[in-house]
């Protein structure tokens, strides 16, 4: 089994390596790059709200400051952005801890409407403070991840190496908590707060941990998409954005590790798809897309793609014994 | 400086009777099934459509009587048809974030199919007195003003006496009050749900009529209300009517004296900042919950 | 020797007052039946001592240390553990899982440790840990739950997941442990079940105090009884006197009639 595993993520691992390769058009090859710094994004979603179950509906908070911070230590000050990408994630932490203070004492639409209304502050911090962010303009002309031997960043394919990269050390980390004594802790804590509690588990200090982990993951994410695109608006910090984590991972299986990979790749290629239709009426239909899957997981497909396969892989096994 | 505070004062209570006619709707909702609809704003956003598709076509005051009519009806049976087909299949198996999750997902559709169907042009609803103003002396306001403000204190007060007087009206605040023990009475629980999931759409909707006397009326305007609506609920107690009515007052001129003395950028994050101090000091909200 | 003990502990609900001036103090080693018609002031009790509520007067102390301020997670790492009327299991986590969340020794410094921790194991999963998993296995024997120990919890007989309830508390290797009714609800061979798993919960030298509505079962296992009455203690002492003490028979008739 094990053995068999292994082939499996080393086949995973070649085919990774080699897609853009293979694939040479530059637009696909943009999306794949977009997918990863999304499942990265998902991921860090899916950690406090799939995992500890506290609804984050304010997560592009995290992307935004992560994405400002980098670029403005970039542009203002000169700091490499290798160095920045992870200062932003760490600013980024920083606001999740702040953000994870309100959360010991709310719950649902109570800790919903806190963590909008943190995301929306900031975005009018972002939308106003135009002396440093430019206002609604965005900051542009940010300096991409410096070279080295020779190999510039400035490519989609050049980039999908570090986004692949950057995705595979997050997934790599979000494994190993999440199957570790603190992860197996928040999914307790997830399932019945009082009963957690009862175990010795502190919640008020597995929730703070758990806002500052994962905020670090959305903030490294966002200046990954900053030092990208090189172009960041306060867009970043809506609400549209931590939705689009959201849908991802409702759609692939919240409160799993391979859920929001599958739903930020799909849904970033199938807003692509639909192209031709935003052609078509002229306007982005992207969201309408993303709310109506959305209500149909909920409806009528529990536990996403993830919860389909597992009730498909159980129902086979079962079949498999009676045989 | 006394009437500019004044004036300030009197804006932000014109500005907040729209917001606690929108947020009693968010609260009954609440109170009664349990569900944090965070597409609410967007009811608002269909009922000021509403309106101004029908001023566009019948002007002066036929119109209006028509456009509050058309947008209680309207909003109304659209808020039947949500509750039917995406609240109701979920209630015997959610959980808050299940619930949640479906009104945002909700609130993106009607947001995005809004600007589908009408462009993205912001529209003004039109002025019935042509901008006629009333002076008071130490404050003015335009006559559409002083419209909007008694048509939503006097919605507020009707009601109030339906809620009160009316068989289902009582049926309704029984049910919020205890779920269990009005069906033990008699109550039909999926016509109450119906019902005030029904009603408390068709509030947001009227809302959205006067909220296009003040603000201009745009596809994705739905956000606004939805978040003030929430803010509004929450600092008067969830499922708390008479609170939501208070805190919207509050929040109305709490925003417009912060807009004229703090900041006017950061007008709407002023309601976000006293929710957030309101959370963490006094869970409840100001007015405590209405149940026990 | 006194292992928990309380003293004159009040605990007032707004205007309502659930427990009024009460001292006890369980015995180390002993098992202590803790009785009452509903709504005497038993759970809460339960729930005073765990650390779920703090009290609103008096002391709880266990082995010296007054504990009555701590929250519920400090009391269980001093050596409490609890049972809850309502079962409060992980559901979605399986049965091992369960009791192996139990059983992380969480230390001083809190989480970041265990995060920290997570990055330096042999076994990538804390699941796959031979060591725990072994000891959870143990528990999960003990209790009869080893035929179902990667099954979700949630899809466990009810009487199973009581158990389960069980084996997670003992999991926190307490000295003390406090049972909230672990045989509501059972049928009878299942209470026998029940019966023989607390003994020998007991024999390990762990004290029991149990709140049971089946007097059968308190009966049986306990050496000594206290009762509650609308949040008094009205008697104390073997089970034979106290079940013949007219203030309790009283207590029972006079009140809900259920004895």
């Amino acid at each position: 089994m094990a053995a068999k595993q292994k082939i499996w993520a080393g086949l995973g691992l070649v085919a990774c390596l080699a897609l853009p390769l293979i694939i040479t058009d530059r637009y696909i090859q943009h999306l794949l790059v977009m997918s990863l710094i999304f499942v990265i994004f998902s991921s860090s979603w899916n950690l406090i709200t799939g995992y500890s179950g506290q609804l984050n509906m304010g997560h592009a908070a995290f992307f935004g400051i992560g994405a400002y911070a980098s670029a403005l230590l970039a542009l203002k000050l000169g700091v490499s952005p290798w160095i920045g990408m992870f200062l932003g994630g760490l600013l980024a932490a920083a606001a999740g801890f702040l953000l994870g203070i309100p959360a010991l004492r709310l719950s649902g639409p109570y800790l919903a409407i806190t963590t909008i209304g943190f995301a929306e502050i900031l975005r009018l911090v972002a939308m106003n403070w135009v002396d440093l962010t430019r206002g609604s303009l965005g900051l542009y002309g940010i300096p991409p991840l410096p070279g080295f031997w020779g190999i510039r960043f400035t490519s989609e394919l050049t980039f999908y190496y570090v986004a692949l990269a950057a995705a595979a050390w997050a997934l790599f980390c979000f494994r190993r908590i999440t199957r570790s004594e603190f992860g197996l802790s928040l999914q307790a804590m997830r399932e019945d707060e009082i009963g957690a509690e009862s175990i010795g588990i502190g919640t008020n200090r597995y929730k703070l941990t758990v806002f500052t982990i994962s905020a670090f993951f959305g903030g490294f994410a966002g200046a990954l998409l900053a030092h990208y695109q090189r172009l960041i608006s306060p867009d970043m910090l809506s609400l549209g954005e931590t939705f689009q984590a959201l849908t991802m991972t409702m759609i692939g299986g919240l409160g799993t590790l391979t859920g929001p990979v599958i739903g930020a790749v799909l849904l970033t290629f199938l807003s692509e798809g639909l192209r031709f239709v935003e052609d078509a009426v002229k306007m982005d239909v992207r969201l309408i897309i993303y709310g109506g899957l959305l209500i149909v997981t909920i409806l009528f497909m529990r536990g996403g793609i993830m919860g389909l396969w597992e009730r498909w892989r159980g129902r086979s096994a079962g079949d498999g014994e009676e045989a | 400086m006394e009437s500019l505070f004044l004036q300030q004062v009197v804006n932000g209570l014109i500005v907040g009777s729209v917001y606690s006619l929108i947020a009693v709707g968010l609260t009954m909702i609440f109170g009664v099934m349990r569900i944090s609809n965070f597409a609410h704003g967007d009811f608002s956003m269909v009922g000021a459509y509403i309106a101004v598709f029908i001023l566009a076509w019948v002007p002066g005051w036929f119109g209006w009587v028509g456009s509050l009519v058309a947008a209680l009806a309207g909003v109304g049976i659209l808020g039947l048809v949500v509750e039917r087909g995406l609240f109701r299949p979920l209630i015997t198996r959610w959980t808050d974030l299940d619930q949640i999750m479906a009104s945002v997902g909700l609130f993106f559709v009607m947001e995005n199919l809004a600007q589908l169907f009408f462009g993205a042009t912001p529209r003004m609803l039109p002025d019935p007195f042509q901008g006629a103003t009333v002076d008071f002396g130490l404050f003015s306001t335009s006559m559409m003003r002083v419209l909007c403000i008694s048509m939503a204190v006097g919605i507020i007060i009707l009601l109030q006496i339906y809620l009160n007087r009316a068989r289902m009206g009582v049926a309704i605040q029984a049910t919020a009050q205890n779920r269990n023990a009005a069906q033990l009475m008699g109550i039909n629980i999926n016509l109450i749900y119906g019902l005030t999931f029904a009603l408390g759409s068709a509030l947001a909707g009227l809302g959205g009529v006067l909220y296009g006397t003040i603000f201009a009326i745009y596809p994705t305007m739905g956000a606004i209300p939805t978040l003030k609506a929430f803010v509004v609920t929450i600092l008067g107690g969830m499922g708390n009517i008479r609170g939501a009515i208070f805190s919207g007052f509050i929040l109305g001129v709490a925003e417009s004296l912060g807009g004229a003395y703090v900041s006017m950028e950061y007008k709407n994050a002023i309601g976000f900042v006293i929710l957030i101090l309101v959370l963490l000091i006094i869970p409840h909200g100001l007015f405590g919950r209405s149940e026990e | 020797m006194a292992i928990l003990e309380t003293k004159h502990v009040t605990k007032n609900f707004g205007g309502l007052t659930a427990l009024q001036d009460v001292s006890f103090a369980l015995e180390k080693g002993e098992v202590m039946g803790l009785i009452g018609p509903n709504g005497a002031g038993k759970t809460t009790l339960i729930n005073i001592l765990s650390g779920a509520f703090h009290p609103s007067e008096g002391k709880v102390i266990y082995q010296g240390e007054d504990i009555s301020r701590l929250k519920a997670n400090l009391v269980n790492e001093r050596g409490i553990a609890r049972t809850f009327q309502v079962v409060r299991i992980f559901k979605r986590l399986t049965v091992l899982e369960n009791v192996l969340t139990a059983m992380v020794d969480r230390g001083k410094d809190g989480p970041w440790r265990l995060v920290w921790g997570s990055f330096f194991r042999r076994a990538c999963a804390f699941n796959q840990d031979r060591d725990a998993c072994a000891t959870a296995d143990g528990l999960l024997a003990s209790v009869g739950l080893l035929d179902y120990r990667d099954e979700r919890a949630e899809n466990l007989p009810y009487a199973m997941s009581k158990r389960l309830e069980i084996a997670r508390a003992l999991a926190t290797r307490p000295k003390v442990l406090l049972l909230d009714e672990p045989s509501s609800g059972l049928n009878p061979a299942e209470q026998n079940e029940q019966i023989k798993i607390i003994r020998q919960i007991n024999e390990q030298g762990i004290s029991i105090l149990i709140i049971e509505h089946v007097m059968k079962v308190i009966m049986d296992i306990s050496h000594r009884l206290i009762v509650l009455h609308y949040g008094e203690k009205i008697a104390e002492g073997e089970p034979e006197a106290v079940y013949n003490d007219p203030l309790v028979v009283e207590a029972y008739l006079g009140g809900e009639g259920n004895a």
